[in-house]
């Protein structure tokens, strides 16, 4: 299976282009993101955010582009059942541990965040992709579930949110979330604390959404794209 | 900001009275099963008003006091204090603070012995107001004082707290008097009272300043919310920014606004309309398609499609929608949730369906009321559902945000509804967006703090550049509500 878009910066304004169209692929290009094209995800919204933020954008489902991809970005919305069991039957986990042994480095987006854990309590117990420690937990407190909306997030000087000022509201849209794992590079509160970012080396996820928190978000993506 | 029990004792019952009217007891029973079904935490505040202490100008409910009193709380009790052995006697049945009224206003060297004999921190005065005048006697009677004059005088004996209770909001669920505590300028510890029925309240008290507590009675004794709810919400009420949304309603690809759904006018190009709101810092944006054609609907998509492209923020769509496969198209399209009014009237069945399909946070009720009725046909046809609980019905079916139009406040710039807004934010869980009304800047923070709203939306004003997004979030950020 070929990639589906590959958009070089030059062509970032506008819409990715049809599926199978490839516009350019530079090897050494330090922007070139591979975004996983999860069909349990908003993966329009996410390449449009990405392409704004600078990035060369390849989106694919193709195992072999994901294990030889040097930034990956993995988007996911709804069940975390659904996302990891596509994820394994389309054999793009075990690609994602290749391209990470290979020193690649990856952002998890919402669900996509979610699945870097061990495992959530989704459904009984799911695993995840195990990448890091900790589990996900169905939020907890007096307030709606789930979170929809802004909500501010502290965060102490991680490379994620470089030029971003501490206590900055990104949008949220979940139900689960982990919490007071050792990756969190940033919490939220949503009735209680929740981690809103983790890094572990190469390994970075978001809770939020950042395609959809204007400024703030893309500012993420960019110092993901920058990352090295 | 902490959070207070209340309880009302009537000899040997808990109580509640309405505009502190003694015709109008309605008895909850046994205080001590009605303190044990509260969840009072230990160590916690629990305010204890002897009524016919203070209708008699004695202490009555001794017993009762002595009996809570055992419990690991500490015990406030006003009523009928008159003087300094009213107080010592509350003092001797175990009560930690007394909280003495009538006096501040009546006799205020019978308070200052009464503060020389306990000392200041044991003493919480009351304030009973009604149209910014003091009430004496259990409400009975007007003092003739203001409460300026009585709180100078108050601050002047070294007491720390006043307890000030709006006798027109208190026990009817209206609300407390926001504006009657932001106004307050005194360096005491202010303790709110009177009128907070939801938890919406809870957060509105809590953002201001000078109220450092609240007193709940009638709420948590009708089980409105738990003790221990409005203690999560009063202890964080920063930590969720609330969200302005501009509203394009779009025909034949162009932005147009109208005025109670009718007489509709030219007011741009949608993108552009976007993009500028995104920069101003608008939190999400709202198309409503409002063609009736099928056509029409094509263009509708496409100008969505066009949106969501231009924009970083999310993006809700509605008007048109009537089926599942309506709502797939417009997620399709871009759209990050999808708002239905007549077509789940018709068959609420499709909340669900919507729901389960793309998930809760999709789905946004659109429910135009009149008069507290739902509208369909974009305001055209009467359904004699009640608004509050068709939201409520529509939460439980699965929406997981109510977009709520009054259509009478629609495009007038009068204002919003804020009793309609308080009906339904006080018996739906999930957010409620406030729309139809926007005139003032004030408009949008009484649609928060006294409504209960959990964004705003408005329309022609952003249009017409009469505000822009950032005036008004720069206004409720002045105003104390948090903003992105």
């Amino acid at each position: 299976m070929a990639p589906h878009v590959i958009l070089s910066r030059e062509d970032g304004e506008g819409s990715p282009g049809e599926r199978g169209e490839i516009l350019r692929f530079a090897q050494d290009d330090t922007a070139a993101v591979t975004l996983i094209d999860s069909p349990v995800a908003n993966t329009a919204n996410i390449a449009r955010a990405l392409l704004a933020a600078g990035a060369s954008l390849v989106v694919t489902a193709d195992p072999l582009a994901v294990a030889r991809a040097s930034k990956l970005v993995l988007p996911g919305v709804g069940s975390f059942a659904a996302a990891m069991r596509w994820l394994r039957e389309s054999r793009i986990d075990a690609a994602m541990r290749g391209a990470l042994a290979r020193g690649a480095s990856l952002l998890g987006i919402c669900v996509g965040h979610q699945l870097l854990f061990d495992a959530s309590s989704e459904m009984g117990s799911t695993p995840g992709l195990g990448l890091l420690r900790g589990e996900v937990r169905k939020l907890e407190g007096s307030l709606p579930v789930p979170q929809i909306g802004w909500n501010r997030v502290r965060f102490n000087g991680a490379p994620l949110f470089r030029g971003i000022a501490d206590g900055t509201p990104f949008y949220f849209v979940h139900s689960y979330a982990a919490s007071g794992v050792a990756s969190e590079v940033a919490a939220a509160s949503y009735g209680a604390p929740f981690t809103a970012a983790v890094q572990q080396d190469r390994v970075f996820g978001v809770q939020f959404h950042p395609e959809k928190s204007s400024n703030a978000g893309l500012q993420v993506l960019r110092n993901f794209v920058a990352w090295r | 900001m902490e959070v207070i029990a209340a309880l009302d004792l009537l000899g040997n019952e808990a109580v509640r009275l309405t505009r502190g009217d003694f015709a109008t007891a309605r008895s909850y029973g046994e205080p001590e099963a009605v303190l044990d079904a509260l969840h009072v935490p230990d160590g916690a505040r629990l305010h204890v008003v002897d009524l016919a202490g203070s209708r008699d100008g004695r202490p009555i409910s001794t017993d009762v006091v002595r009996r809570l009193a055992r419990r690991d709380l500490r015990v406030q009790v006003g009523g009928g204090i008159r003087s300094v052995a009213d107080a010592r006697c509350w003092m001797s049945c175990g009560a930690s603070q007394v909280v003495v009224g009538t006096l501040a206003a009546d006799a205020p060297q019978t308070l200052r012995a009464i503060v020389d004999d306990l000392g200041p921190s044991r003493v919480i005065a009351a304030v009973d107001v009604r149209h910014g005048v003091v009430r004496v006697e259990g409400w009975s009677r007007s003092s003739g004082i203001s409460i300026e004059e009585v709180l100078t005088s108050i601050a002047e004996m070294d007491i720390e707290e006043v307890l000030i209770t709006d006798i027109t909001r208190d026990g009817v669920l209206r609300g407390p008097s926001f504006a009657l505590y932001r106004s307050l300028r005194i360096p005491l510890r202010v303790i709110a009272s009177g009128g907070v029925s939801t938890l919406g309240d809870v957060v509105s008290l809590a953002r201001i300043p000078r109220v450092g507590a609240c007193v709940i009675g009638k709420a948590l004794l009708d089980g409105r919310f738990t003790l221990a709810e409005a203690a999560a919400r009063a202890k964080t009420p920063d930590a969720i920014p609330e969200r302005i949304i501009p509203c394009l309603d779009v025909r034949d690809g162009r932005v147009v606004k109208g005025v109670r759904f009718d007489g509709i006018r030219d007011a741009g190009d949608p993108v552009e309309c976007a993009r500028r709101y995104e920069a101003e810092g608008a939190d999400e944006l709202t198309i409503l398609d409002i063609s009736a054609t099928d056509s029409g609907r094509a263009t509708a998509l496409e100008t969505v499609r066009r949106v969501a492209e231009a924009i970083f923020i999310p993006l809700t769509v509605g008007g048109g929608v009537r089926s599942v496969d309506d709502f797939r198209a417009l997620l399709r399209a871009g759209a990050d949730r999808v708002a239905f009014n007549t077509a789940a009237v018709r068959d609420p069945g499709l909340i669900a369906a919507c729901a389960r399909e793309f998930g809760v946070q999709a789905v946004v009720l659109s429910c135009d009321a009149k008069d507290g009725r739902v509208m369909v046909r974009a305001g055209k046809e009467e359904t004699g559902l009640s608004a509050v609980d068709w939201c409520a019905r529509a939460e439980e079916l699965g929406a997981g945000e109510v977009l709520l139009t009054s259509v009478d406040r629609d495009g007038t710039r009068d204002g919003f509804d804020i009793e309609l807004l308080r009906a339904v934010s006080g018996r739906v869980r999930i957010g409620v967006i406030a729309s139809g009304g926007a005139g003032r800047l004030d408009d949008f923070r009484d649609a928060i703090e006294s409504g209960g709203a959990r964004a705003v939306l408005a329309a022609s004003l952003f249009h017409d550049r009469l505000l822009t997004v950032s005036d008004v979030k720069r206004h409720l950020a002045a105003e104390g509500i948090p903003v992105r």
